[in-house]
């Protein structure tokens, strides 16, 4: 009796019919990664390059090693501008998972299922609208002179400030309408993770006399918990980037009380024209955003519930 | 290694470009900037050209037939050019300048960048466009008669402000605005307050009027697109009280004189006695005005194009803005060149011949352009006064008082601190003088780095 291996009762062909199978694969992954290398992976890798250049997009380039990220940390409005884009980004998080929680318990209440189809679709609704279009019906909702806000609050006698114009406002405002435009993004996935906790878990707790409090701080948000956590780091990740609402709202003022990185970023680079100065920020900008994730992941085993 | 880098840089620019705003991708949507397609051959045929002429133009939605009416007429002149014509809708000429300095880099080939003063000398300093003086000299007979039909003063303004580094004639100069006021009839009338009949007035009679209106009407005395905005907003004050941002050569700031402060104080009080709106929000400016709930706008030729939309042109006036030392105004204008990477110098050259010509500017002008033409025989004739407010023709009488707007090479950088620091006065956010000293040590900063 002779014994076979794997080997020899492979059939004619079946290397090929493989190859093939992975050529198939890598064919149908190539546009994504055409796409990925082109547009991400390889700008990424020219960034670097062009922090070490003095560029001002209409002469050449020259080189000079270090120079803008030495520059960079002794920029003395660099503090300013990272103080505003993490106070934008903390309260981002603060408000978009308070909110977007509250509004999921709630919705996840609703009986009536039409109702219910009708409240999600109007919360994401904004999220839909170009920020164009949501900053400048802001813009004339806010205008201190013929706003609807100020008309209607002028006519029980309360005086409005003037939001985007007066520092101490211009960025809290920012922050409550980058709220209103994306807060359904973050109410749909705490929805969706709203309905994935297991009902017998809740109906266990309610049995063991647990009061709704109770229900929510130890079922619900542990069960939650891993949901919140990829909500966290993308509202982060979003946050530390808003330019489009700044730009075209305040354009970082007044008196730079708006201005976030991107917006640094965007000033350096296409209106002071130092692409090599610019790139260094964008640089600051990836690493402030892998290093914050990164610490999420640490922390994230002191209170994410794994499964 | 510079070299090097060079070599690759038109290939990696455009990607660079997406490096730069990589970060912004996630979660900003940005519309796509139209395509654009650069090169071709010019060849001389007979007595004209032929090839493809890549033309830059800032012009939002409401410009674009205007101008797209006026590339017709030149297609139907010269068919064998075709005019690849790419209208960018910045808000502003600094934002224009970005984008076409960005289109540049990334390889594009623009054969004429239409550009004002505010983004002329940001080419010209940087040595990329063609001296315009062979084109002159072999078409002088054409080019005597345009210089002789506009300002000297305009001319004399490219000269001084608009030359290359070797001191080349880079630009030829187009239409211009000036800024004055548009007064609403209706409100002037209802509040028993008399329209000034030369068309001056003095701040005090200004604020007169206001405190008038306002009794008797609630109107807003005055607004305009941008009550903070270098041209429209900061300027015409400065300029009716001796004052400016920079000394005539544009070296050096003065932006925290006397006369400034006192401007920018009084632009202040106005907001304060309630006679400008608040800025800092939008609403629309020419509905209220047609609504009578302002009584004046502030601008140069572009309002016009407004008041035909609202009706309001027979019931509008236009006068020179107030003084408080003497007449004043700023003024910037179009001007045209060829870029050095042109490949199409001659058909490029053709192309502005066709704008100098009195046929283009009337054309434009009766279509709806948005600038008071160059040509003092357009600018004074039925294409440019029909279906206007009375006296607009005080547009082009003020450029014998105006001061060109002073746009340094850093201009993008310098208008930003310019209208920060205006705004922060208009909402009484800080004191006059203190801000703009403050403002005047950054534009120090900014023309000696």
């Amino acid at each position: 009796m002779s014994t076979i291996s794997h080997k020899e009762v492979r059939r004619p062909g079946q290397v090929a019919r493989r190859r093939r199978t992975a050529l198939t694969g890598w064919m149908f992954l190539s546009p994504a990664m055409v796409v990925f290398l082109t547009f991400v992976a390889g700008p990424f890798v020219y960034a670097f390059g062009l922090a070490l250049y003095d560029w001002d997009l209409l002469t050449p380039a020259e080189f000079i090693g270090l120079n803008n990220f030495v520059e960079l940390f002794q920029d003395p409005e660099l503090p300013r501008v990272l103080l505003n884009t993490f106070v934008f980004a903390f309260a981002s998080i603060v408000t978009h998972l308070v909110f977007g929680l509250l509004l999921a318990l709630g919705v996840d209440q609703l009986i009536s299922r039409s109702l219910s189809y009708f409240v999600r679709v109007s919360i994401f609704f904004p999220f839909l609208v170009s920020w164009a279009a949501v900053s400048l019906l802001w813009k004339y909702v806010l205008d201190p002179s013929f706003g609807y806000f100020a008309y209607y609050l002028g006519l029980i006698g309360i005086e409005t400030p003037n939001f985007f114009s007066d520092p101490a406002w211009a960025l809290p405002a920012i922050i409550f309408i980058d709220l209103w435009r994306t807060l359904g993004f973050t109410f749909i996935i705490l929805l969706a993770g709203l309905q994935t906790v297991p009902r017998e878990l809740l109906e266990a707790a309610r049995t063991d006399g647990a009061n709704a409090w109770q229900t929510l701080w130890n079922v619900t948000i542990p069960m939650m918990s891993p949901i919140l956590f990829f909500a966290t780091i993308i509202t982060f990740i979003g946050a530390f980037q808003i330019f489009d609402p700044i730009q075209i709202i305040t354009k970082g003022g007044p008196n730079n009380s708006t201005t976030t990185m991107v917006m640094y970023l965007y000033e350096k680079g296409f209106q002071a024209f130092d692409m090599g100065y610019a790139s260094a920020v964008a640089i600051l900008v990836f690493i402030i955003i892998m290093g914050v994730t990164l610490l999420q992941f640490w922390g994230r085993r002191k209170w994410v519930h794994e499964a | 290694m510079t070299t090097k880098f060079n070599r690759w840089r038109n290939a990696g620019v455009i990607v660079t470009m997406s490096a730069l705003t990589l970060t912004m991708a996630a979660c900003s949507g940005s519309d796509a900037e139209p395509d654009a397609s650069g090169g071709g051959t010019a060849v001389a045929s007979g007595d004209g050209t032929s090839g493809e002429v890549t033309f830059a133009y800032l012009g939002d939605a409401s410009q674009q037939d205007a101008f797209e009416a006026m590339f017709s007429v030149f297609n139907e002149q010269y068919p064998d050019i075709k005019l690849n014509a790419q209208g960018i809708p910045s808000g502003d000429w600094a934002t224009f300048s970005n984008t076409v300095a960005t289109r540049l880099a990334g390889g594009e080939k623009i054969d004429i960048i239409q550009i004002a003063t505010e983004g002329q000398r940001l080419f010209a300093s940087k040595g990329l466009l063609e001296p315009l003086e062979p084109y002159f000299e072999r078409d002088q007979e054409f080019v005597d008669d345009y210089f002789d039909d506009i300002s000297p003063r305009l001319a004399q303004f490219n000269e001084t402000y608009a030359s290359d580094p070797d001191g080349n004639v880079v630009f030829v100069p187009g239409g211009f605005n000036t800024v004055g006021m548009y007064l609403n009839k209706q409100v002037f009338d209802e509040s028993g307050v008399e329209i000034p009949a030369d068309g001056n007035w003095t701040w005090d009679e200004f604020v007169e009027a206001g405190e008038t209106i306002k009794a008797k009407t609630g109107a807003y005395l005055v607004s305009s697109d941008a009550p903070s905005g270098y041209f429209t907003g900061v300027m015409p004050w400065l300029t009716t009280n001796g004052a400016s941002t920079f000394d005539d050569t544009w070296t050096t700031p003065t932006f925290d004189s006397p006369a400034a402060v006192e401007a920018a104080e009084f632009a202040r009080s106005l907001v304060e006695m309630g006679l400008s709106p608040e800025p800092g929000g939008q609403f629309d400016m020419y509905t209220q005005f047609a609504q009578g709930n302002l009584a004046v706008i502030q601008g140069g030729r572009w309002p016009t194009i407004n008041l035909r939309e609202v009706d309001m042109v027979d019931s509008t006036v236009f006068v020179q803005t107030p003084t408080n030392v003497s007449n004043g105004s700023p003024v910037g204008w179009d001007a045209w060149n060829i870029t050095k990477e042109s490949e199409n110098k001659e058909a490029a050259w053709t192309f502005i011949k066709f704008l100098m010509s009195t046929e283009a500017g009337e054309y434009f002008a009766t279509v709806g352009g948005t600038i008071v033409p160059a040509r003092e025989s357009v600018a004074a004739s039925a294409a440019f006064t029909d279906n206007a407010p009375e006296f607009s023709t005080r547009l082009s009488e003020a450029m014998d008082f105006a001061t060109a707007i002073p746009s340094p090479d850093r201009g993008a950088e310098v208008q930003k601190v310019i209208e920060e620091a205006w705004l922060t006065i208009l909402t009484g956010n800080g004191d006059a003088q203190e801000t703009l000293s403050k403002a005047q040590q950054e534009l120090t900063a900014l023309v000696n780095d």
